[in-house]
């Protein structure tokens, strides 16, 4: 089991009043489970006060990158010890 | 008529300004070049360029030259920059390339001003609603700086038109509120061996990044344009008034740094700008 680091940013951060979590892990699919189960009830929660519907789980919603690479580039799903899985709302206003 | 001719004229228009600290800059009025201009034709950014090659300083640039210095500004001056969107982001990038003396700008939106563009895109007022955002960008680019010249472009850029839109540019700046359009202009930069400074808003925060061709670039953050949604949380939370200048100021000081080789452009780096909280992030994107 992998001890890994949660960093949430920008709106995420100041909904979940969280800057950055340890949590242990096998490997992605356990993380992101982990993550949804400690903080997309509250999230989503924050989100509807602010008149914002979001379906899904908070990887469904999110951008999520692990070490600096969005996780829908990667193909393996195991983690390592040091890991860093970073979380943000999707902004792509102009 | 040579150039020399012209040396002539600016060395007899140069004035000296005296600094507080006492150390004196040979500078140039805008009346003086618009004078030679007129007297010798050609442009005016022409003009600007023989005058800073002399040592001599247009007065409009004399609060940017101890930055990036008269060489620097000779730089900008001889450079094209592309603005994709002319709204919150890009309407303040243009105003802001145009005052810092950047000699082209192309501009591409084919988008019209409506009310709710009031609040934050600069380029709009009561009176022009209804007018395309570029011929608007590009009438107060001339107003702000003679010297700077723009084309306009009133097409939707797209994957089919974006070579031949941006193939002219040094630097491409992002003013695009959609993730296909930002891919459209990342894989023609890439191609075209351009480099492309990304930004995005939503709420009180935003951020940026700017993509050489060789750089990990919008995949690293958002995947692919078709795994995500068209548009962000911005579209719930709306773009304040001040969230694009936040954002656009920043790209625009990206793009000063690439054409002046002066400092270090944010290079697989995002950087998050969160004004509510008052923290900026920077996160550094890999390849996969």
């Amino acid at each position: 089991m992998a001890s890994i680091t949660v960093k949430f940013y920008s709106l995420w951060r100041q909904y979940l009043g969280v800057d950055s979590v340890p949590l242990q892990a096998d490997n992605l699919d356990e993380a992101l489970a982990e993550v949804e189960e400690r903080f997309g009830p509250h999230l989503r929660e924050q989100l509807r006060a602010d008149g914002v519907q979001v379906d899904g789980k908070i990887q469904d919603y999110s951008l999520i990158l692990l070490n600096g690479t969005s996780l829908r580039n990667l193909k393996q799903t195991s983690l390592k010890e040091g890991d860093i899985l970073q979380i943000f709302p999707p902004a792509m206003g102009g | 008529m040579g150039s020399k001719d012209i040396i002539q004229y600016i060395a007899e228009s140069a004035e000296i300004y005296v600094a507080p600290d006492g150390k004196k800059y040979p500078v140039i009025s805008l009346k003086a070049v618009t004078s030679i201009t007129q007297t010798k034709g050609g442009l005016a950014r022409e003009v600007e360029i023989t005058a800073l090659k002399q040592g001599i300083t247009p007065w409009r640039y004399l609060r940017n030259t101890g930055t990036i210095g008269l060489d620097g500004q000779i730089k900008l001056l001889q450079s094209t920059v592309a603005v994709v969107g002319a709204g919150g982001l890009g309407g303040t990038i243009i105003e802001l390339l145009a005052r810092q003396g950047i000699g082209h700008i192309i501009i591409i939106d084919n988008d019209r001003f409506a009310e709710q563009n009031l609040n934050r895109q600069l380029m709009s007022t009561e009176k022009n609603l209804g007018d395309y955002k570029a011929t608007v960008a590009a009438k107060r680019v001339k107003d702000i700086n003679s010297a700077v010249t723009a084309t306009t472009f009133l097409e939707k850029l797209t994957k089919e038109n974006a070579h031949r839109l941006l193939k002219d540019a040094k630097v491409v700046a992002d003013g695009l509120d959609n993730l296909p359009s930002r891919f459209a202009v990342e894989e023609a930069c890439r191609d075209l061996r351009i480099p492309f400074v990304h930004g995005t808003i939503a709420g009180f925060s935003g951020q940026l990044t700017t993509i050489f061709p060789e750089d990990a670039g919008l995949s690293c953050i958002y995947g692919s344009s078709d795994s995500l949604p068209e548009q962000g949380i911005e579209v719930k939370l709306g773009n304040p008034s001040a969230t694009p200048a936040m954002i656009a100021a920043w790209q625009v000081q990206e793009i000063v740094k690439i054409i002046t080789g002066i400092g270090k452009p944010l290079r697989n780096h995002l950087l998050m700008l969160d004004a509510m909280e008052g923290i900026a992030d920077n996160i550094e994107l890999s390849r996969y």
